[in-house]
């Protein structure tokens, strides 16, 4: 069985991610779009930000083209529509509006080439993938856009694939380090059911900073905490056991919480995403005895690997794999260009 | 002989806008000018080199009609004849779809359908130090005989200035409750206004605040097109001024309900 056969059966949305530019994400799309051809599945596809053109806007390079089969449910705005090669049957005209004109959910009716490009932010895109649903896809595929990771977070998908590459750097460990670092991220332990989760998740203040202390939850006056460490280190008490941050954790959120009161509080989270914060500086917080959980992680269901980079260079396939594989566990690793069978990975 | 004569008559006559070529004198003569230096001495070999360059470019004829000492460098201004065509037919743009208003009509039209004051942040924001984008956009004298948007009654134009990091940006923006937020990259290297973009919104998708702010982009490298690969709202191109900018975001103020 192919892997999207079987992650049809776990996941109704599905967002490709890419650790960078040309990881490979749009070459993660075409191979799941070729096993739905094969195994006669009705794929909904959408985009963060444009696929199928052949040129690179950003590098200049050559693009792969995604070619869709007869029955996929696909999002095309408007000034897209004409450059398809594809026939489109227009279901419906939404109300997405994109640089690239207005966002229509069409079904295939002929397959061939299309254009795709999806609504901006990642809120419209969840109302959107619910109706691709109700036409009748029976997966949909979120292709992501560059670096992109907020497409990522669980409120918008069921689970995710990281697409990652030789693109990141000319140095294979380092590869796999960075690689390492976000699945580890995304993996983070999830805050366990009890007082305090509940404590964050009662009422409507779920977007505020708050810092619980036993059962009491202090909310702060605070409306982001972007720029804020100063102010939050005041805040946090000596009885402070928790601090939940709803919004982006960046090291001017944290920068300049005394050292003592880091080791003291459990950070919470929304969720991975909202995490702005580099391999190497998260080693060093951790060494501080930074500790922080999230009330939503992600669900990694395949890792795809790319051994050759725009720039020229390639690592070889196989050694690639093997890395990746030795600091990834439980998530299957594949790279999309070979193809082969996964039923044993998985 | 009068064969040559006949097709070069018909070639300089009319305009093929499937085969568009430079126009030096003539219609089609291809006529380039080019102006660049060679890290090489002045002299007979370097003027060859320019030549030879510029034949590996695609033009005949190469000819250098001046030349400088740079002391060990030459620069070259160079005329040659271009051998290659484009169909100026199948070229597509995506451009700011917005039927644009002047300062005047932006104002009766705030006034009118919005009732409330605009608040719009602007910034070059990361690396970049060059604000004469932004300035251009916000500042009350603005740019080329246009008003920039501090000027607009009923705008709240805000600007931060240049090398603005871009959780500072937001956090302005969260603070002052803006309904959009400008970012300007005029010089930056390696694409690092890329990176630089992409982590604005990524921040503002993180602080949950990117369904409700219009986020546009601007700048010499930045087209519409990008803008909706970076997932921003709009981009502007050279040559754009504040009443475009404010035309798309007070339509599209109203177009989203975010009155």
């Amino acid at each position: 069985m192919g892997l999207l056969s079987q992650l049809k059966q776990k996941y109704k949305t599905l967002s490709i991610v890419g650790m960078a530019k040309n990881a490979g994400k749009t070459t993660a799309l075409n191979y799941l779009i070729e096993e739905a051809m094969d195994d006669g599945v009705i794929l909904g596809i959408t985009s963060t930000g444009r696929d199928g053109e052949s040129t690179d806007l950003v590098t200049g390079t050559d693009k792969p083209r995604v070619f869709l089969d007869a029955g996929t449910i696909v999002s095309v705005p408007v000034k897209l529509y004409d450059l398809a090669d594809a026939g489109l049957e227009i279901l419906s005209m939404t109300n997405y509006s994109t640089a690239l004109g207005q966002i229509m959910l069409c079904r295939v009716a002929e397959s061939g080439y299309v254009q795709i490009a999806g609504p901006v932010n990642t809120k419209d895109h969840k109302k959107m993938c619910r109706e691709m649903l109700a036409y009748g896809a029976e997966i949909v595929l979120i292709d992501g856009a560059i670096d992109r990771k907020s497409i990522a977070a669980p409120d918008t998908s069921d689970a995710i694939i990281l697409s990652t590459g030789a693109v990141l750097s000319r140095s294979m460990k380092k590869v796999v380090e960075e690689t390492a670092h976000i699945v580890g991220l995304y993996q983070l332990p999830e805050l366990e059911e009890g007082s305090v989760r509940d404590l964050i998740c009662s009422g409507e203040e779920q977007d505020k900073i708050m810092l619980i202390k036993g059962d009491r939850r202090e909310i702060l006056d605070l409306k982001t905490g972007l720029t804020a460490g100063k102010y939050l280190d005041e805040a946090i008490g000596d009885e402070t056991d928790f601090i939940y941050i709803p919004g982006a954790l960046t090291t001017s959120v944290i920068s300049d919480i005394h050292p003592a009161k880091m080791k003291q509080v459990e950070f919470i989270l929304k969720d991975p995403t909202k995490i702005f914060i580099d391999a190497m500086q998260w080693q060093q917080l951790r060494k501080k005895g930074f500790t922080v959980k999230v009330l939503d992680n992600i669900t990694v269901a395949a890792l795809t690997v790319n051994p050759h980079a725009p720039a020229g260079y390639s690592f070889e396939h196989e050694a690639l794999l093997k890395a990746m594989r030795s600091e990834i566990d439980e998530i299957p690793v594949i790279d999309v260009k070979m193809g082969g069978d996964f039923s044993e990975t998985i | 002989m009068s064969s040559h004569t006949t097709h070069a008559a018909t070639a300089t006559t009319a305009v093929d806008l499937t085969k568009v070529k430079p126009y030096g004198d003539t219609m089609n003569d291809g006529m380039m000018q080019l102006s660049f230096t060679l890290p090489v001495p002045y002299g007979e070999e370097a003027n060859e080199a320019a030549k030879q360059l510029a034949k590996k470019m695609g033009l005949d004829e190469p000819n250098v009609v001046y030349s400088k000492d740079m002391v060990g460098f030459t620069y070259f201004v160079l005329y040659g004849k271009c051998q290659h065509t484009v169909d100026y037919t199948t070229i597509k743009v995506t451009k700011v779809e917005v039927d644009v208003m002047d300062r005047l009509e932006c104002e009766k039209y705030i006034e009118e359908n919005i009732k409330r004051p605009v608040v719009i942040v602007g910034a070059c924001s990361g690396t970049d130090a060059h604000t004469v984008g932004i300035d251009a956009i916000m500042n009350m004298k603005g740019f080329h005989g246009h008003f920039g948007l501090e000027r607009y009654h009923g705008i709240d134009a805000i600007n931060m200035g240049s090398q603005v990091p871009n959780e500072t940006l937001i956090a302005k923006a969260i603070e002052v409750n803006a309904d959009a937020i400008l970012v300007s990259q005029i010089v930056t290297q390696k694409d690092v206004h890329i990176a630089n973009l992409t982590n604005l919104v990524e921040l503002m998708e993180a602080e949950g605040i990117r369904d409700k702010v219009i986020l546009v982009c601007g700048g010499p490298r930045i087209s519409h097109e990008l803008a909706q690969e970076l997932g921003y709202d709009a981009g502007f191109g050279s040559h754009s001024y504040a009443e475009d900018v404010a035309s798309f975001v007070l339509t599209e103020i109203v177009k989203r309900k975010l009155v």
